[in-house]
């Protein structure tokens, strides 16, 4: 059944570009909404109660015929599903109005397919080459989709993306090849396994030093996080919303949370570097954020800003810590998506995303204004919506694990963020409205359809935290906070 | 011995992306690909270093040269439709060719003989058969990125279904 994350979304991909000839619209629009919801749907009802007992590791079958493929899910690989089958739902459903004028919307689909068949296989391996391979695959599709205007900027954007995730890859690979040699394994279990018995701490802290960059590349934490400003302003909306919502915490977040705490281990000075790299990331994302004009430009830096504090709740290690850092990460990917689907919704009808030349916004396009304050007020932490409640988890992990300047930097970069969010408001939806949007209409339906889901569900994860802490994040913190048990567990499989 | 594929390998490896002819870094990419071949059959891994100098020194590099063959100086496609016929038959005799010279050198492998086969094809198919499927899967994404980035233009008949 696992396996249907994967390959439902690829076959799709095969069948689209045929099926775009026979319909370049609504077909596509149609079916990948209905993948995306039967995804979603997977992930709540039948892949949940799979881990009522914890862990399973899953074989995977082929039209009856058992594949030598094992999927592993647990808590978290499932916290990680349902946040990536929610936010490629909304994302499609706003695709259906926002894809028109770019044509090629089969071709879109598909590689939006193969870049959440690639998450999603990245999500469910228990093994480190195929947390390479996997993460190849859904960068390559999301190269592509960044390029997808193939504009001057969209090309350049993609090209230095490409660029850094190369070299990304070779520090992943260098250190999967080094953990190979001296273990003989790549599987978790048996990495984990070997780890422990050899006791060479040098050369897990070369490996975890290489991981890091590798991962932090993907991440875009500082000081690795040149291209993110880049590329994700450039892509279409939609893709902007998948990439800082999704993308970066998968292919960053994920893996490396995966393997430093349930492979490696967390060690002390693995928590001072993550710890440290998260603040710093928090500070330096959000006084750039401050003085940007583009407003995408503005959003890509907040997302360096924000994945800050997911790195430095997970660094610290702590149950409660963890949680805030997974809690932070689910509402990131709400907030996040919404306020890129906003800004797409704005550049699609003023042409601008220049936050200089708008003003006024809310009198022609109230619904986007209102979805946009919510978000805005989420990410800035204003209680009580979901942000307030992720921040106010890791601010008192902080203070619990005795780290009382990161608690306080960590409060005022949260001061930082309702000032350029504050900024972004009034400078495009409040005041006098422009001459020249005067004829500007509200988003069409399914764009505005998107953002309100997203606004609704930062309004009501706010409201009902406790429900969502007991039901989804703490079995998937409960897994990170078991270390390398959860991996010695699976040791044979 | 060693020292000196490596130095090679990055000599050319850093000619093929500093050179600002298409053709000379084409070429310097194959032979830096020759040296990596030439390292890996050093180090043991026949496999790796068959692939490497059969697909990547030999296919990817001919298609490679008629690309840069099939463009003007200024990058546009040359008006001719010669290479449409020219180039799938060029293409299908380089395939022809590839899998007689394989067949025939794999066969000289002997490593591959015996039970390493039954190793190698139970590495690649049963052991890491979710790669496979990763890699197919990416294969396919950079299929589709082609598809996309290289659509044409929408024509005004296409803003009707």
């Amino acid at each position: 059944m696992l396996f249907l994350f994967i390959i439902v979304p690829l076959l799709l991909a095969g069948l689209l570009p045929l099926l775009g000839k026979l319909s370049k619209r609504f077909l596509p629009d149609l079916l990948a909404s209905a993948a995306m919801l039967f995804l979603l749907v997977l992930s709540v009802v039948s892949a949940k109660p799979l881990i009522a007992g914890g862990g399973i590791i899953q074989q995977a079958f082929w039209f009856g015929a058992p594949l030598n493929i094992r999927l592993l899910l647990d808590g978290f690989s499932l916290f990680m599903l349902f946040t990536i089958s929610l936010i490629s739902f909304a994302v499609t459903l706003y695709s259906i109005n926002y894809m028109e004028h770019y044509g090629a919307k089969a071709n879109y689909y598909a590689l939006l397919l193969v870049m959440i068949a690639g998450m999603n296989g990245l999500v469910l391996c228990s093994d480190l080459f195929n947390i390479y391979i996997f993460l190849e695959m859904a960068a390559i599709a999301s190269y592509a989709l960044v390029a997808f205007g193939r504009g001057h900027e969209e090309l350049e954007a993609s090209f230095k993306y490409l660029m850094l995730s190369a070299v990304a890859s070779a520090f992943i690979l260098l250190s999967i090849a080094i953990v190979f040699g001296v273990t003989g394994s790549v599987s978790f279990g048996a990495v984990a396994q070997g780890l422990k018995t050899l006791n060479i701490k040098y050369v897990v802290g070369f490996c975890s030093a290489l991981f890091l960059a590798g991962f932090g590349l993907k991440a875009a934490l500082v000081p690795f996080h040149s291209w993110l400003p880049d590329a994700h302003p450039s892509a279409p909306a939609p893709i902007s919303a998948m990439l800082s919502a999704v993308l970066i915490k998968v292919s960053g977040v994920y893996a490396m949370t995966r393997i430093f705490l349930n492979v490696f281990g967390l060690t002390p000075a693995l928590t001072t570097v993550l710890t440290v790299m998260g603040v710093v990331s928090i500070f330096v994302g959000a006084l750039a954020a401050l003085g940007q004009n583009d407003i995408k430009r503005m959003l890509a830096y907040s997302s360096i800003s924000q994945i800050g504090y997911v790195v430095l709740g997970l660094g610290i290690g702590t149950p409660l810590g963890i949680l805030g850092g997974l809690f932070h990460l689910f509402n990131h990917a709400l907030f996040k998506s919404l306020l890129f689907l906003n800004a797409g919704a704005i550049e699609q009808s003023t042409g601008t995303r220049s936050l200089d030349k708008m003003g006024g916004l809310a009198k022609v396009m109230p619904l986007t204004a209102t979805t946009s304050a919510i978000a805005s007020l989420s990410i800035a932490g204003v209680p009580p919506l979901n942000g307030f409640w992720s921040k106010l988890l890791i601010i008192i992990a902080l203070v619990q694990a005795k780290m009382h300047v990161l608690a306080v930097l960590a409060v005022l970069g949260s001061v930082v963020t309702l000032w350029y969010y504050l900024v972004l408001q009034h400078n495009a939806f409040f005041g006098k409205l422009n001459e020249a949007w005067k004829g500007v209409k509200e988003a069409p339906f399914w764009m505005s359809a998107a953002t309100v889901l997203l606004a609704l569900l930062c309004v009501v994860t706010g409201l009902v935290f406790p429900f969502i802490i007991k039901s989804w994040l703490q079995p998937a913190a409960d897994v990170l906070g078991q270390g390398i048990s959860v991996a010695l567990n699976f040791v044979g499989f | 011995m060693h020292l000196f594929l490596l130095i090679g390998l990055v000599a050319f490896s850093i000619m093929a992306v500093l050179s600002r002819d298409l053709l000379k870094s084409a070429i310097s990419l194959a032979v830096a690909s020759i040296f990596l071949s030439l390292v890996f059959f050093r180090l043991g891994a026949v496999y790796a270093g068959v692939f490497e100098l059969s697909v990547v020194a030999g296919l990817i590099t001919v298609l490679f040269i008629t690309a840069i063959a099939l463009t003007r100086n200024d990058g546009d496609v040359a008006e001719s439709k010669r290479h449409l016929i020219v180039f799938p038959l060029f293409f299908l005799a380089l395939a022809v060719l590839d899998i007689l010279v394989m067949r025939k050198l794999l066969g000289q492998i002997p490593s591959i003989q015996g039970a390493e086969s039954g190793s190698f094809s139970q590495v690649l198919w049963n052991q890491r058969t979710f790669d496979l499927v990763g890699q197919v899967g990416a294969i396919f994404a950079g299929v589709l990125a082609v598809l996309a980035l290289f659509r044409p233009e929408p024509s005004k008949g296409d803003s009707h279904e």
